[in-house]
């Protein structure tokens, strides 16, 4: 493959490469080697089969087998969910409601354990379910099985999933499936040879996030898991390091193992990938076909995405602000049982918890912004990964999204907190906005990267040859071709910061939280109901701005090509 | 173009790095202001940070109720000008963040919900006696060490915690949990994550020998559930998914109780274990004598009435909570604390085999 960019400043990408490397390797690389030092080096002393003694000493197989499945089954539930959103949402008229996005991100920002914990409230016996339909009784707890849990798994993720195919399926554009239909292609024809194809590279990508983020997830099972007795790897490698007595080596030979069938799904899709990638903005002038619907297909699309919206946002937050609005909540629902003084306690100034707000607001504002920028810089590094060094950064970017993040955070801290380290950012601000801009630089760099590589050189070779200079080249073309992609990893990487825990626990400053510690704070506490209030504030705020956000993009006016 | 890419990767570089450094700042700033409402002592903000000073502050790791530890941190700064900063987890999280720490550590005084994790703590060296401490001599013997290496300073008693919409004649014993009538309907708290659970299940084992596991055999038969840490096993029953906690701990429920859910607590008649809460200075502690200061206000007679108020069996033995079951009225068994401080880590492997 010829490289896009630029031949005569081959110099400047290789320095652009190794500095890459070198971030990468000093932020990613160097504290998962620490983890993986402490798992072959415990106790002092060289024990290099430690890991393979925990691995094969636990029922691990078992556990291994449980976290796969559930990683495949997922997937194909949010492929169900998210491929005919999708095509709706690019190719016909319904995409012109925009807002839709917007609470499609909801399920997404939600904590995953609040969004279990609402289900588990709305479908348990004695549950909101049962207390409004009592016939329900019958079979409401029929819910708390292996599929329940990858519905709510799949509810959670498809929106991710979803972004992806969306905006794969915009940049296809029209032309194509009207050269197909002048040809004389029906459309489920059209669909497959024409759409399917173009499409692969996105959907593996999705996919593949989205089967690591399952397996490497630990809110659902904690909570929903635990209570059908389903456990995955990510159970026991919490248990190894968060109760006693602790074992950071365990853990950690655990997570290698995990880290290990996350990176052979990342070659799979790096070669299917490699394959499928075509250029898709071109020169030309594209313009997107967008189908009226009318009569029953309208009705049916409609149906569709209604059904949808109840499920991954209208009952579990039926249940999480149910259980915030609830004086006691042994008293069930009821009207004289509601109350709005966990609001108040919540929003009074300077409380403990506007504090966690602001803290919260503040450290995803700036992960955000400085994963967005670092991030973009390593996608055009990457470039279309031909090169051995380019893949090798492609790898490294990945790895913080196929590490459970608890595991990543641990290697942090051993390498930010050591004692030979010349700067203290360890128990400082600096070092949570450090450790969210790790856990989160996948998004970025596979967003930018997904535009990236659908972009034709000749767009530059174009620029060029009307003499434009390389940063004018920069500025008007590759730049508005990216943004799309910058704006998405930014929105995601600000929606998940706002909700992280597992990091935050462990990484915070002592005495400073943010929402989600809050949060999980008050769960410990028995607080429920002021933290299911948190739950619903900090959404809320982050809703209104992606919302904002939204405003100001659709003003604009401005498409992929 | 790639020039340009490369310039402006450093010039972000640059930004990040100031933008770390300002935002360093702002921490001092709003830890400062967190630290408790006499804002006045706290113009010392920028001496708070690392510096080895006395007068300066204090890093507690706190396990346990959140309201009670905020009380004894604001009155604690309020008497001695030493600014808190306090951080709040489980047992669990608490060692499994000192352990992250190793090399470096920031704590000064570890309280934590399990006396085994503090006699642990002891037998590897982290701790730092100090046998001086005021009112030590008052406290409960059998829960703190004799050479100074942590004091109780509060205590919980596990019972059957029930929902009172669902459960008119309560169980009076353990062995009744197991019986048809408690099918399904009872909770037990995860023993690797509840450090008062496991105190009840090993405690439970040290009188009963291994006969002790036939209970909690039949109770895995009855269709118990090992749900989680404390409250996590309490909340189904406050929402009457659930009907029972064995091995509740009882501050939880007295406090839900007052607040009017419906809640109820039974301590069985053949006796239960009391789960002490020890707090220890940290050998590594690089404020030893704020640390030390910490510890005398934790035992004074003031934080022991914040224990009490908290639905907290106080440390000290003169002192007696109003609100709750005092000690002399909790039936409570022979435990042997050393052999569950022995036996802790394979008893929780194996309930864990059993429930899982």
């Amino acid at each position: 493959m010829k490289p896009v960019v630029l031949d005569n400043n081959r110099i400047f990408r290789r320095v652009g490469v190794i500095l890459a490397l070198f971030l990468l390797t000093i932020s990613i690389g160097v504290p998962l080697l620490l983890i993986f030092w402490q798992s072959v080096y415990p106790d002092g002393q060289w024990d290099w089969m430690a890991p393979i003694r925990t691995i094969t000493g636990h029922h691990l197989s078992g556990v291994l087998l449980n976290s796969v499945w559930l990683g495949i089954c997922v997937v194909a539930v949010t492929t169900l969910l998210a491929l005919p959103l999708a095509w709706m949402m690019a190719k016909t008229r319904m995409g012109q409601h925009r807002w839709v996005d917007v609470i499609l991100m909801i399920p997404f920002m939600t904590p995953p354990y609040i969004g279990s914990m609402g289900w588990i409230l709305f479908m348990q016996k004695g549950g909101y379910l049962q207390q409004w339909v009592p016939s329900a009784e019958k079979w409401s707890e029929l819910f708390f099985s292996f599929w329940g849990m990858v519905l709510i798994m799949s509810l959670h993720l498809f929106p991710f999933l979803y972004l992806l195919l969306r905006d794969a399926l915009i940049r296809i554009g029209g032309n194509l499936e009207e050269a197909g239909s002048v040809h004389g292609a029906p459309a489920g024809y059209r669909f497959r040879r024409i759409i399917l194809p173009l499409l692969l590279s996105s959907y593996g990508m999705g996919i593949m996030l989205v089967f690591v983020k399952t397996i490497a997830e630990f809110g659902t099972p904690a909570t929903f898991g635990r209570r059908i007795g389903y456990y995955v790897m990510t159970s026991e490698i919490h248990k190894y390091i968060s109760s006693w007595p602790i074992d950071f080596g365990k853990a950690t030979s655990l997570a290698s193992v995990l880290l290990s069938v996350c990176l052979v799904m990342w070659y799979m899709q790096s070669a299917m990938s490699r394959k499928f990638t075509y250029r898709l903005v071109g020169g030309k002038g594209q313009r997107s076909k967008r189908y009226s619907l009318r009569g029953g297909a309208g009705w049916l699309c409609g149906i569709y995405l209604a059904v949808l919206l109840i499920l991954s946002v209208g009952i579990p937050y039926f249940s999480i602000i149910a259980a915030s609005t609830m004086k006691l909540r042994g008293a069930g629902l009821s009207l004289d049982n509601v109350t709005l003084d966990h609001y108040r306690d919540l929003l009074s100034w300077g409380s403990v918890s506007m504090k966690a707000i602001g803290n919260s607001l503040g450290l995803s504002l700036a992960a955000s912004t400085v994963a967005v920028v670092i991030g973009t810089g390593f996608a055009l590094a990457i470039g279309k990964s031909s090169s051995f060094m380019q893949r090798v950064i492609d790898l490294f970017s990945l790895l913080p999204n196929t590490v459970p993040g608890i595991v990543m955070v641990v290697g942090l801290i051993l390498f930010w907190n050591s004692p030979w380290m010349p700067v203290t950012l360890y128990n400082t601000y600096g070092m949570v906005v450090l450790t969210y801009v790790v856990l989160f630089l996948p998004y970025t760099v596979q967003y930018v990267k997904s535009s990236f590589t659908q972009i034709d050189g000749t767009l530059f070779q174009a620029g060029q040859v009307f003499g434009g200079k390389p940063l004018y080249i920069l500025r008007r073309i590759l730049v508005p071709l990216i943004i799309p992609g910058m704006l998405a990893g930014w929105m995601m990487t600000f929606t998940i910061a706002t909700r992280e825990l597992v990091g935050s626990l462990l990484i915070l400053p002592p005495s400073m939280q943010t929402s989600a510690t809050y949060i999980f704070a008050q769960f410990e506490q028995g607080q429920v109901s002021l933290g299911m209030a948190m739950a619903v504030v900090t959404v809320g705020m982050t809703v209104l701005m992606l919302l904002g956000i939204e405003l100001l993009n659709s003003k604009r006016k401005w498409n992929a090509s | 173009m790639l020039g340009m890419k490369t310039r402006k990767k450093s010039a972000m570089l640059l930004l990040t790095a100031v933008m770390s450094i300002s935002l360093f700042g702002c921490s001092t700033n709003s830890t400062a202001g967190n630290a408790g409402q006499s804002a006045g002592e706290g113009s010392t903000a920028a001496a708070a940070q690392p510096t080895e000073t006395a007068g300066g502050k204090l890093v507690l790791y706190s396990a346990g109720p959140q309201k009670l530890a905020d009380n004894i941190v604001s009155g604690f700064t309020a008497k001695t000008g030493i600014e808190v900063e306090m951080f709040q987890g489980t047992t669990g999280k608490i060692l499994a963040r000192m352990e992250a720490e190793k090399s470096n550590p920031v704590a000064d005084v570890v309280i934590l919900a399990s006396l085994p994790s503090a006699q642990a703590l002891k037998a590897d060296g982290l701790t730092l006696p100090y046998p001086e401490a005021a009112n030590a001599d008052k406290l409960n013997k059998d829960w703190s060490d004799a050479e100074g290496n942590y004091f109780s300073s509060s205590a919980s008693a596990l019972g059957i915690v029930y929902n009172t919409k669902l459960v008119s004649t309560p169980p009076t014993s353990w062995a009744e949990l197991a019986t048809p009538a408690w099918k399904d309907a009872v909770n037990i708290p995860d023993p690797t994550l509840s450090g008062s659970a496991l105190d009840f299940i090993t405690g439970y084992l040290s009188v009963n020998g291994d006969q002790g596991w036939d209970l909690l055999d039949s109770y895995k038969a009855n269709g118990v559930a090992m749900a989680g840490a404390n409250q996590e096993a309490l909340d189904p029953v406050i929402t009457g998914a659930k009907s029972i906690v064995a091995a509740g701990v009882d501050y939880m429920a007295y406090s839900s109780k007052d607040k009017g859910e419906p809640l109820d607590i039974i301590y069985p008649e053949e006796g239960t274990v009391i789960s002490p809460r020890p707090a220890a200075i940290l050998k590594s502690s690089p404020n030893v004598e704020n640390a030390k200061a910490f510890i005398d206000y934790l035992l004074s007679d003031e934080a022991q009435k914040l224990v009490a108020d908290a639905y907290l069996i106080p440390g000290r033995e003169d002192i007696e909570a109003s609100n709750r079951a005092n000690l002399k009225d909790i039936p409570q068994l022979k435990v042997d604390w050393n052999w569950m401080s022995e036996h802790g880590d394979e008893t929780a492997a194996r309930f864990s085999e059993i429930f899982k």
